[in-house]
């Protein structure tokens, strides 16, 4: 499931140092390594610089709910 | 140089005077007072009659009335020849749905909005009863134009199956105040945000595809891309407000942040980050006295969940798109509503 495989790559970009390293200097060879879906890969590469800055980017969102 | 030389255009001004012209005829035969307090409504940010505070056009992404002009727009994409009356009065059924949705969640959650302290929670419950009604009325008004009855119905149909699903989704969440975080998962937020928010970017999709008399495939990939969309918009807010939440009490309440975030967790609102951070560690509300080290843990265990928050909200985004990509490769899709839809 996708939703899971996000969850599992935050939380070991959180906790593994050396991941968080890894993904600031060469983030295209992590997600190939990882071997996500197109689309994980996709949303991946998005969020990447975000996570080694611990913020998310700027919202999409302008629905108001 | 003219100020309105300086003002962004607003691709949308046609569609919302159009709007704008039936919602006024729709609300014209209610009791001034009655009517005075829905125009209010009306004017709430993002509503039809949104009037942004510098007199700008605003920013052209976010118009006022985004959410008849997504049934309208839609309504044109399948059937550029459409009977524009027909689907504004249905794209105005849409505003209403949402508008009442909108002032009962003010009211079950609390909150104090502009509109609220205004008017109160007895007028904003009569209001939003008076708009469920407008809504079923401006899709009724539809026969005095020669509509087909089964159109109609049809509409009706959609209108009470999303009012039944979106109010399950509130239900739910409301429930969800009184669990413990841990007790929650993801499936069950996800649902959530699914009855809640994509019921209605749901219904909006639908409506507008209704009306222009799409074919069944072409309704279930417009619903479906709808509620994609709806669940992506809604965890990204949660991501957001709970970032943006953190971040100002840490640089300008002078309150240590845990202490802030515990004060907005007590409304016991369980939203996708908080969830999911309750699955490493025990929100601050249910610990006793706890370490700063304890503390620092679950705002990291937070500062993890609103990430990954976000990047369920993007995948959500793509799968949207993917559907788009579908409707899309039939008929081009117009500019107007792929800046609407947040793909431009």
């Amino acid at each position: 499931m996708e939703e899971r495989v996000i969850q599992d790559f935050v939380h070991r970009v959180s906790t593994d140092e050396v991941l968080r390293k890894e993904l600031v200097s060469d983030p295209d060879s992590v997600i190939m390594r990882e071997g996500f879906s197109p689309r994980v890969a996709r949303v991946v590469s998005r969020l990447a610089p975000h996570l080694t800055l611990d913020e998310p980017g700027k919202s999409d969102s302008w629905w108001y709910f | 140089m003219s100020d309105d030389a300086q003002k962004p255009v607003n691709p949308f001004a046609a569609w919302q005077q159009l709007l704008r012209e039936r919602l006024y005829l729709l609300i014209s035969n209610l009791h001034p007072m009655l009517r005075a307090d829905v125009e209010r409504a009306f004017q709430e940010r993002g509503k039809l009659l949104f009037d942004p505070p510098d007199n700008s056009a605003s920013d052209v992404s976010r118009p006022a009335g985004s959410w008849p002009l997504l049934t309208l727009l839609i309504a044109q994409h399948i059937s550029p020849d459409i009977d524009t009356t027909f689907a504004a009065s249905v794209a105005i059924a849409t505003e209403c749905f949402v508008c009442a949705l909108d002032l009962l969640d003010d009211v079950e959650d609390e909150d104090q909005t502009l509109i609220i302290s205004e008017i109160g929670r007895a007028r904003a419950l009569n209001i939003s009863t008076t708009l469920l009604a407008l809504a079923q009325q401006a899709i009724l008004s539809s026969a005095q134009q020669g509509i087909d009855t089964k159109y109609i119905l049809r509409l009706l149909d959609i209108l009470q199956q999303s009012t039944l699903v979106a109010t399950g989704g509130q239900h739910r969440d409301l429930l969800a105040e009184q669990r413990a975080a841990s007790d929650l998962t993801r499936e069950e937020c996800i649902e959530i945000a699914a009855a809640k928010a994509g019921s209605i970017i749901r219904l909006a999709c639908l409506f507008g595809a209704i009306c222009a008399n799409a074919s069944e495939a072409e309704c279930m990939e417009l619903a479906e891309m709808g509620e994609l969309l709806g669940i992506a918009h809604q965890l990204d807010n949660d991501s957001h407000d709970l970032y943006y939440l953190i971040q100002s009490k840490n640089a300008s309440s002078g309150l240590p942040a845990e202490r802030s975030v515990k004060s907005d967790l007590a409304r016991g609102k369980k939203t996708l980050p908080i969830v999911l951070a309750a699955k490493s560690r025990k929100p601050l509300q249910e610990q006793g006295e706890i370490s700063d080290e304890e503390k620092q843990g679950y705002l990291l265990a937070l500062n993890e969940g609103i990430m990954t928050t976000w990047g369920i909200s993007l995948l959500y985004r793509e799968r949207a798109h993917e559907r788009l990509r579908v409707i899309s490769s039939r008929r081009s899709l117009a500019p107007e509503l792929r800046l609407l839809l947040g793909f431009e």
